[in-house]
């Protein structure tokens, strides 16, 4: 079966693409910066990247392993083509956050959790989950 | 060294550093005056925002290190200093420089910034980090002349983690694969150095905040890596690693590989007492390593 993106997924893609500065047709899918990242994804940033030059912008929006990104930075660092896997990440995050739909439960750590973390971390968490 | 003769830079903490991380500041402090210099805090600074935001066009995340940037400026034109400011926490550190890179590179966020916050950044300000000081402004052979301790039996591993490298092309501290700037300043020290594959590996991060089992899993093979290259101390610049890979040795009761900061690491061998330096804030107590290595001063056996 052919994959055909449609218009609006296209379109998305597009924004994507604004928002985050980077440029999808750049990745030449060499994976390195699969090899690199330590979040073990399901979905890891070469696949992402790929899902997205294809047009399947739902599945990569929908890709539960964007959650698990520490924004390590080894894949951009490693990356021959100076593309950054972690802005991607980050800006399919933000299009999750801009409607509404979190991704932790500051509420379920508890205070002793919280008190015990590091302001970094708590603040950190907050921008990226939240 | 009388205090005329120190050098006055403006420091950014952070918030961690004035809760959770105390013992980094108080140690860094004492260590600075020791060796000549002095970290005058910023009179009125907010958070940097912890993170800085990868996206392009998210420019809402640069007003935090933004506001740190002018208040920098301005503390420098009162006290007529050549623009910088002097951070500690890696993630700090990484938030500002690269805030202050982006409007190197693209001027009108900047402009965007300004208005948007009312106030003049003017773009002057160089962010350092305290190691960086210690590599460049003081050096680490002079460092190494003031050392008073035999360090020799402490095998130290250096742990860089993630934001005080990356991304090379805009922090530039060092090479970010292969870095050297910690090895290069526990050898000034006189330590006996442990290198070891791992440190530039994540430790986790904040996701400890979601998903604090895999954060876990991330810190201990670090730690054990360190510990079966024959590590008894990793050193580290970053609040939120000594949080992970401390924590992450909580089921061993006490017992594992002390986590330090740089700079109380620092103390120690200037000979300073680390009373106030928090080591017994770790779950895994340093302060056995530090006896067994002979560099156990009055002060720590007074706090023991
Ligand atoms: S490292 Fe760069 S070019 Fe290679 S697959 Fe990843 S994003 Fe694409
Ligand atoms: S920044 Fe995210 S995607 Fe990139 S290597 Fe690190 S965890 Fe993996």
């Amino acid at each position: 079966m052919l994959i055909r993106p449609s218009h609006q997924d296209h379109e998305a893609i597009r924004e994507l693409e604004l928002a985050t500065g980077e440029t999808l047709s750049d990745c030449y899918q060499c994976g390195k910066c699969t090899a690199g990242c330590p979040a073990s994804m399901n979905t890891p940033p070469s696949v992402l990247i790929r899902k997205l030059k294809l047009g399947l912008y739902q599945q990569a929006l929908d890709s539960e392993s964007i959650w698990s990104c520490m924004a390590c930075l080894t894949c951009s660092e490693r990356c021959p083509k100076d593309v950054s896997p972690a802005a991607i990440i980050e800006g399919l995050k933000l299009i999750h956050l801009r409607e509404l739909d979190p991704r932790a439960d500051v509420g379920a750590l508890g205070q002793e959790f919280l008190a015990q973390s590091t302001q970094q971390a708590v603040v950190s968490g907050f921008r990226k989950f939240i | 060294m009388s205090s005329e003769e120190h050098i006055h830079i403006p420091y950014y903490p952070g918030c961690t550093l004035k809760t959770k991380a105390l013992g980094f500041e108080r140690s860094a402090m004492d260590c600075a005056r020791e060796l000549g210099f002095e970290m005058n805090e910023l009179k009125d600074w907010n958070c940097c925002g912890a993170s800085f935001p990868l996206t392009d066009s998210n420019l809402m995340g640069l007003a935090g290190p933004t506001n740190v940037l002018i208040e920098a400026e301005l503390h420098c034109k009162e006290h007529e200093l050549d623009p910088r400011v002097i951070t500690l926490c890696s993630f700090c550190y990484n938030t500002l420089k690269r805030t202050s890179h982006a409007f190197e590179k693209q001027p009108e966020k900047r402009t965007t910034l300004n208005a948007f916050l009312d106030r003049e950044y003017k773009g002057t300000v160089k962010v350092e980090h305290y190691l960086e000081y210690l590599r460049d402004g003081l050096g680490f052979d002079k460092l190494a002349e003031m050392v008073k301790v035999d360090m020799s039996s402490f095998k130290v591993a250096p742990y860089y983690g993630c934001l005080l490298l990356k991304p090379g092309k805009e922090i530039g501290l060092d090479d970010p694969e292969e870095p050297t700037i910690l090895h290069d300043f526990l050898d000034a020290l006189g330590c006996t150095l442990v290198d070891f594959p791992g440190q530039v590996d994540c430790c986790g991060s904040y996701l400890v905040m979601r998903e604090p089992e895999k954060a876990k899993a991330l810190s201990n093979g670090i730690v054990d890596e360190a510990s079966d290259y024959g590590a008894e101390t990793i050193v580290t610049a970053c609040p939120l690693c000594h949080s992970n890979l401390d924590k992450a040795q909580a089921a061993n009761e006490g017992e594992g590989v002390p986590i330090l900061y740089f700079t109380q690491l620092l103390a120690i061998a200037l000979g300073l007492s680390t009373e106030e330096h928090k080591l017994e804030d770790n779950r895994v107590d340093p302060l056995a390593v530090i006896t067994s290595c002979g560099a156990f001063d009055a002060a720590a056996k007074k706090s023991a």
